[in-house]
């Protein structure tokens, strides 16, 4: 019993990282209708600087710190974002197949200039001590790193809720994922949304950036690979543009990846496919998302 | 005095031309009803009066120019909007769709004529647009337009897919609106664009080939030859 | 038309050269460490190729295409490995799981479309690299991959002073998947890919089934990358994950549009240009003056993926249609100018 407790809530935990890179994915496909390649950008950015923030108070950080760190990550990374919306995405307006691969071009000179500078070798993140401590929940031992991914993965699910739901520029987002043109027609000018989402979304991915690091026990240029990956598919099964999609997506992948692996080493990746090919062959609109007119 | 004057209005669609030069104008405080069969390019002209699809020629609002503007300025310059499909937002409640479309903040008055125009809105203003009726859907599609102070209404087709009593009740409110505004409306239904209308635009092919007054409708044979239908309804 | 009327004659020449170099006298061509780079290149500037018709002629922007090429690579080396099939019956027997794969695949993918399609076949793509480092049954040798069993090839495969063969292996690859390309594109169902790109509805319209236009079309680039596949297997020597990896594909998007797109020759200059410029610029930062430039600036352009990062978001902002687009551009201006 406390095994199936403890590979559950490790895979929550995993499941609340795909959650912090899909739902900027997420946001951005349904309203802008792109595919951003660079959100691995946006999350590596935010790992380094929550890194560099971190390494500035020695070997241990303590919780506060580490709080700083990611909210610092977090904000460069949507700072970055924002750049990049700016720079180059806003230009292409409409032409999404060259906005993708605009962004195609960003992740490969960030992966590039951040290798160049540091190298590709992972570097060890400088993590509370208290992350190391067990939890205990229903007789099973949780390492505390999980309860930090979860608890992060819920404030920022909350926070965009809250967001979407009483602000007029949560209003504009939600209306302009369903019908964009309708919303320039009511005289609103939709790019305005487009870039809150983009710091939005550059925002979440630095802050995962950062818990990423300490899941994987350092930062490299490399570490947004799979999560990028994964974040794709919780947004293809969640549903493009809808946040609680992802985040059902995010947690049900996370979890039947861990069984997975449990029970049979190494087919976790394996049946996350399987369940992809399956949700696009009965509901290609994805779980929570809806068939766009 | 014309609100709107259209000027050789070109548009193309994924390189098919659809409009070869609109004229027309639009008076102002008039109804003007935009006719034509199926397919001539009567929701195009709006939408490209709108700047949603890219055109090229004149349209002018009160001496405006608006070709080439962004279309959330030419919505801003006090060009309103109830489109085809009534295109209301589904996933949001009745009050966020309109509390979207107000552009000012203190716009109580204008809420409030709404809803003694449509109180049925009052009454769902909670619930999803989405699972709302077609005629509630077009109430919200022109509550929405009537929200801000406009210079010209357009509407296309509001009582398309509606049964015969919505038709009515749309009609009523139609008309209501038409007392203050300029309007352009597109519409298949005679009976209702000769209730409202004081001018009508017949086009064919994306082209204009009558400007003149509601009375020809009373004629069959005229009705029959612009608009290919055998008068009265669809 | 904007073809120069002397590019047939001049294209059959060239290639004749280039199929010739390893015999004539003493050029780059004659050594085998260059043969070994150009025959890498040219089935880079193939592969670009069989992405071309997904991407350009069918506009499917697909980015699991790594998936077929590393299917050439990987069952051509464990059935040669395991002794199943004599070699070239491995090489046609991993073309067809490879077109049996992608009809499955796409069959499932090209239920979406657009953005969408671009994720599902990434997300395939990714679910095939996942598959080849686990090393399921002891076959695909987990993260090292698998060397070719040198014994069990024939001998002109191997050896140094043998590397024209697999120059010559390389070469016509290339030229039978740029025929096989021409044929596809040339033909009536090559019309339909362009017209499916161009306007989807028109062709619903015509009453043509547009799934299976598509399918088609992936199976065949599938097909041909198995092949390539194939003899990158002889000419690297070993199957590896990197073969399967994303980055494959997006190197092949990047060869596709710094060349240009729906030009058949862009995309094969572009794959070409793309892997020897990979290569060189690795070799150009061990130069010693290049040590005297400071580490903040040299670190980024001692990585390939910098410099072309940068040129490919300036083609794709400024510069659409990519080399073949300008260079068609130079003609049109010419002619124009001509005929005025």
């Amino acid at each position: 019993m406390d095994t199936f407790i403890l590979i559950g809530i490790t895979g929550i935990g995993l499941g609340a990282l795909y959650f912090l890179i899909a739902s900027g994915l997420s946001l951005i496909y349904g309203l802008m209708g792109v595919l951003n390649f660079a959100h691995g950008s946006f999350l590596t950015v935010g790992a380094f600087v929550g890194f560099w923030i971190a390494s500035k108070t020695g070997f241990e950080t303590s919780m506060p710190e580490f709080i700083l760190a990611m909210i610092v990550g977090g904000l460069a990374a949507g700072l970055f974002a924002l750049l990049i919306e700016q720079l180059l995405i806003t230009r292409l307006y409409d032409r999404h197949i060259d906005q993708a691969l605009v962004t195609v071009g960003v992740a490969l000179v960030v992966g590039a200039v951040l290798g160049g500078w540091f190298g590709n070798d992972l570097r060890m993140f400088p993590a509370p001590m208290w992350f190391l401590t067990a939890i205990d929940i229903g007789g099973a031992k949780i390492p505390a790193d999980r309860v930090v991914y979860i608890a992060t993965a819920v404030l920022l699910l909350v926070g965009n809720w809250a967001l979407l739901k009483f602000t007029r520029i949560g209003l504009i987002i939600r209306a302009g994922v369903e019908n964009r043109n309708m919303v320039n027609a009511l005289g609103i000018n939709v790019r305005r949304a487009f870039s809150t989402v983009f710091f939005l979304g550059g925002f979440a991915a630095g802050v995962g950036g950062v818990l990423v690091s300490v899941y994987s026990n350092g930062v490299s240029p490399l570490i947004a690979g799979t999560y990028l990956i994964y974040g794709f598919i919780v947004v293809v099964i969640g549903g493009m543009g809808s946040v609680p999609g992802s985040f059902l997506a995010a947690m049900m992948i996370g979890v039947i990846r861990q069984f997975a692996n449990y029970y049979a080493t190494g087919l976790g990746d394996f049946v996350v496919v399987i369940l992809l090919a399956v949700v696009l062959l009965i509901r290609p609109q994805g779980l929570l998302g809806k068939v766009r007119a | 005095m014309n609100a709107l004057v259209i000027r050789d209005l070109h548009v193309k669609i994924n390189e098919s031309h659809i409009l070869h030069g609109v004229n027309f104008d639009v008076p102002s405080h008039k109804v003007t009803a935009l006719l034509g069969r199926n397919g001539v390019g009567k929701s195009t002209t709006l939408k490209g009066i709108l700047g949603l699809y890219s055109s090229t020629g004149s349209v002018q609002l009160n001496g405006q120019e608006l070709i080439g503007m962004p279309t959330y300025k030419i919505a801003q310059s006090g060009v309103a909007y109830v489109p085809e499909d009534r295109e209301i937002f589904s996933t949001l409640s009745v009050r966020e769709n309109l509390a979207l479309a107000s552009r000012s903040k203190t716009n109580n008055a204008a809420f409030e004529s709404i809803y003694e125009l449509f109180p049925e809105l009052k009454t769902r203003a909670i619930q999803l647009a989405g699972s709302l009726s077609g005629g509630q859907q077009q109430m919200v599609a022109i509550a929405r337009a009537m929200l801000n102070t406009n210079e010209i209404l357009l509407v296309d087709e509001p009582t398309k897919g509606l049964a015969p009593k919505l038709v009515t009740e749309v009609a009523d409110a139609l008309a209501k609106v038409a007392e203050a505004t300029t309007m352009l409306l597109v519409e298949q239904n005679l009976a209702l664009v000769k209730r409202i209308a004081h001018h009508v635009v017949v086009m064919d092919q994306g082209r204009v080939i009558f400007q003149g007054e509601p009375e020809n409708l009373d004629d069959p044979s005229w009705v029959h030859q612009m608009l290919g239908v055998s008068g009265g309804h669809k | 038309m904007l073809r120069w009327k002397y590019s047939r004659p001049l294209l059959v020449l060239f290639v004749s050269l280039l199929a010739l170099a390893p015999l004539l006298g003493s050029n780059p061509l004659s050594q085998p460490g260059f043969q070994q780079t150009m025959a890498v290149a040219f089935i880079w500037g193939g592969l670009a190729l069989t992405y071309d018709l997904l991407f350009g002629f069918t506009g499917l922007l697909s980015f699991g295409h790594a998936l077929y090429f590393a299917t050439g690579v990987y069952v051509t080396c464990i059935l040669i490995n395991h002794e199943v099939v004599v070699w070239w019956l491995a090489a046609l027997i991993s073309i067809a799981v490879s077109a049996i794969l992608a009809l499955l695949v796409g069959a499932a993918s090209l239920r979406t479309t657009g953005i969408t399609f671009a994720m599902v076949t990434l997300a395939f793509g990714e679910a095939g690299h996942v598959i080849l480092q686990r090393n399921f049954f002891n076959l695909t040798g987990g993260e090292n991959g698998i060397a070719l069993n040198a014994d069990l090839i024939p001998e002109f495969w191997i050896s140094v002073a043998n590397t024209k063969f697999i120059y010559w292996a390389a070469l016509a690859a290339l030229i039978f998947t740029y025929v096989v390309i021409w044929w596809v594109t040339e033909s009536s169902a090559g019309r339909v890919f362009a017209a499916l790109r161009d306007n989807e509805l028109r062709v619903q319209v015509l009453g043509l089934n547009t799934q299976r236009f598509k399918l088609l079309s992936f199976v065949i680039s599938a097909a041909l990358a198995a092949l390539l596949g194939a003899v990158m297997l002889i000419a690297a020597g070993s199957a590896a994950p990197r073969f399967a990896d994303a980055g494959v594909t997006i190197s092949l998007l990047l060869m596709v549009v710094l060349g240009g797109a729906v030009t058949r020759w862009g995309a094969v200059i572009g794959g070409i240009f793309y892997s020897v410029a990979t290569t060189r610029m690795q070799d150009l930062t061990q130069q010693d003056a290049f040590k005297t430039i400071p580490k903040w600036i040299g670190g980024p352009i001692a990585e390939p993926a910098f410099v072309l990062g940068l040129l490919f978001i300036f083609v794709v902002m400024f510069a659409p249609g990519g080399l073949s687009g300008a260079y068609y551009r130079l003609r049109l201006r010419a002619i124009t100018k001509k005929s005025q």
